[in-house]
């Protein structure tokens, strides 16, 4: 009784028009993101076997490759190697994304939140875990193979492109991952679907890194950036769009 | 008439397929024995394609440009036949190249051109100084017969635009219509209409895909013969190929999904991110990086300097035809397919 008075006066001195609700929506969903990214994080920390599993994953990959080449004759190689292993750790990463919340979860969650923030808070997250995955990756690069090809690297560009190229595979595969979930499909359909919708941003970002790694100028790179912020634009919005199509049961 | 577009679509096929095998090329110039020209006499020579040098010997000349500055003449001319004459040119003392073009000038052929075997990039046909009493000039009065334009590596070729674009085209019209029925397949509620704009969409990126490989087979014979592969390191052909790889996908993503409303729906998402990435893959990133297709790092398509009328007057129709034919396709498909989805309810 008492909100229906509240919301009918509310409305009635035009308070859903005021700037005031309307930032207080924004607030609300922010809120309601927060509270989800946390979630995620929370969930992460708690298993942290399957965190070190990933680490491992990285390593041993990494691992193999100092086996087979010993050291790298080119900084193509460079390159495409860290490219190929961040790509894998992140089809590592994105299995998990929605196969540890059980269906009694899901139902749960879409009763709390729109599922916007349901995708929205797994792509962050995701974003942010394999971006951090890579720079694992490149420590474990520099570890086994030394720093001699990388004289002249102009390092911020190339991190903003691990940055970036990160952040879009993380979107990208999320969204992907939330299909091959849907569909039941097992494990391997993240890969089917997922490899050809990443190749653009794959090569893209293995121009982009091999450049900045050659200590290409920022404006002769920057086109390949441009590209990369253009293709996480895309993945963004047509997750955002076609999410709650694909959460609708 | 209710069959009028299967009509006009065998007409404009039918039409497409004679004159694009059939119709003759304008004559060109193939090539020039000589790799280096020096002070004193050379002597080589000059092959044509599809020329009459025999019928026109007696208004043939042949002229040397060297780096683009001095025009020479030709001053003995022994014709072997309508392709081929032989050609010897008086060269002074100071002139010594490695770049030069030839051409020659008939009445049946009007002016044809041999770019230098060596280094074409930016060499001009021009006056400049050289032989006072040699003037060239390119003749008004082009080839008179009707053909296909001569291009250097292409040759005969050419052919293949009639067959190789079209195909694009037509996966894109599929694409596009699978796209819009993936659309509005999300837009409704009903399952029932859903089920129906999703079989439409899917039976459309099915045929869509068929042109896509028709378009990558014809390509590759294509840059087999002017760019030396079957395959080349190019943004329009590795992007052809991932869309290929995406909607195989599509495939394989709706052929794993048992429940049909779910099939539907999956689909459905999937096929828009699909469509968004194909343009961005064939009609965005092509136009930001080098390649080898037509009008690289530009309008990835032939500009009007490449496109003639003869060839517009096959083109066109081409399109149109193939266009249809893909649309005829996805309907009968779409039918085949309800059918069997009706058949496989009722049992």
């Amino acid at each position: 009784m008492r909100q229906v008075f509240q919301s009918t006066f509310l409305q009635s001195v035009g308070y859903e028009k005021s700037g005031v609700y309307k930032l207080g929506c924004i607030f609300d969903r922010m809120n309601t993101l927060s509270a989800l990214l946390k979630k995620e994080i929370l969930l992460e920390w708690r298993q942290k076997h399957a965190l070190a599993g990933v680490i491992l994953y990285v390593l041993a990959t990494v691992f193999v490759c100092y086996l087979g080449f010993q050291r790298i004759e080119s900084v193509k190689t460079w390159g495409v190697l860290l490219w190929i292993t961040g790509v894998f750790t992140a089809f590592n990463a994105m299995q998990r994304s929605f196969s540890t919340e059980t269906a009694g979860t899901q139902l749960y969650l879409y009763t709390l939140a729109d599922p916007r923030f349901i995708i929205l808070s797994k792509a962050i997250y995701n974003a942010i875990f394999v971006a951090v995955l890579n720079l694992v990756s490149v420590f474990f690069f520099l570890l086994f193979f030394g720093t001699e090809l990388l004289d002249s690297v102009d390092w911020s560009q190339f991190l903003l492109g691990l940055l970036l190229g990160s952040t879009g595979l993380g979107l990208a595969l999320t969204f992907v991952a939330g299909i091959a979930f849907k569909s039941q499909g097992g494990v391997g359909l993240v890969a089917i679907l997922g490899f050809p919708i990443i190749m653009p941003l794959l090569i893209t970002i293995v121009r982009h890194s091999t450049a900045a790694l050659e200590g290409a100028s920022a404006t002769s790179n920057g086109l390949n950036l441009m590209v990369l912020l253009v293709l996480n634009i895309v993945s963004f919005v047509l997750s955002y769009v076609l999410f709650p199509y694909l959460w609708r049961e | 008439m209710k069959n009028w577009i299967k009509i006009l679509c065998a007409a404009l096929l039918l039409y497409a397929a004679v004159f694009s095998l059939w119709h003759p090329m304008a004559p060109g110039g193939l090539a020039v024995s000589a790799t280096e020209l020096h002070p004193g006499r050379n002597d080589f020579e000059f092959s044509g394609y599809g020329t009459h040098f025999k019928e026109a010997e007696g208004s043939l000349k042949v002229y040397v440009s060297i780096d683009s500055s001095a025009v020479y003449c030709a001053d003995i001319l022994q014709v072997v036949d309508d392709s081929r004459v032989f050609v010897s040119v008086f060269l002074p003392d100071t002139i010594s190249s490695k770049r030069f073009g030839f051409a020659a000038n008939n009445d049946v052929d009007g002016t044809i051109i041999v770019d230098s075997p060596v280094g074409h990039e930016g060499f001009v046909f021009m006056q400049g100084t050289g032989n006072p009493d040699c003037r060239y000039s390119v003749r008004q009065e082009e080839f008179s017969g009707f053909g296909f334009p001569y291009q250097p590596i292409i040759i005969e070729s050419i052919r293949n635009l009639m067959w190789h674009v079209p195909m694009w085209f037509t996966m894109f019209v599929l694409m596009t219509i699978g796209f819009i029925f993936s659309i509005r397949a999300l837009g409704k509620e009903e399952g029932k209409i859903e089920l129906d704009h999703d079989l439409r969409a899917s039976s459309a990126a099915a045929v869509g895909l068929v042109f896509c490989v028709l378009g990558l087979v014809t390509g590759s014979l294509w840059a087999r013969f002017t760019w030396g592969d079957w395959w080349t390191n190019d943004p329009q052909l590795n992007g052809a190929m991932v869309v290929f790889l995406v909607y195989v996908a599509y495939f394989i993503l709706r052929s794993s999904t048992p429940d049909e409303d779910k099939r539907a729906r999956l689909s459905a998402i999937f096929n828009i991110f699909a469509f968004v990435l194909m343009v961005v893959l064939l009609m965005v990133m092509p136009r930001f990086t080098e390649g080898l297709h037509p009008g690289k790092s530009g309008n990835p398509a032939f500009s009007k300097y490449d496109l003639d009328s003869s060839l517009r007057s096959v083109f066109y129709p081409a399109c149109a035809g193939f266009i249809l034919l893909g649309y005829w396709i996805y309907r009968l498909n779409y039918r085949i397919q309800k059918l069997e989805q009706h058949h496989e309810n009722q049992n």
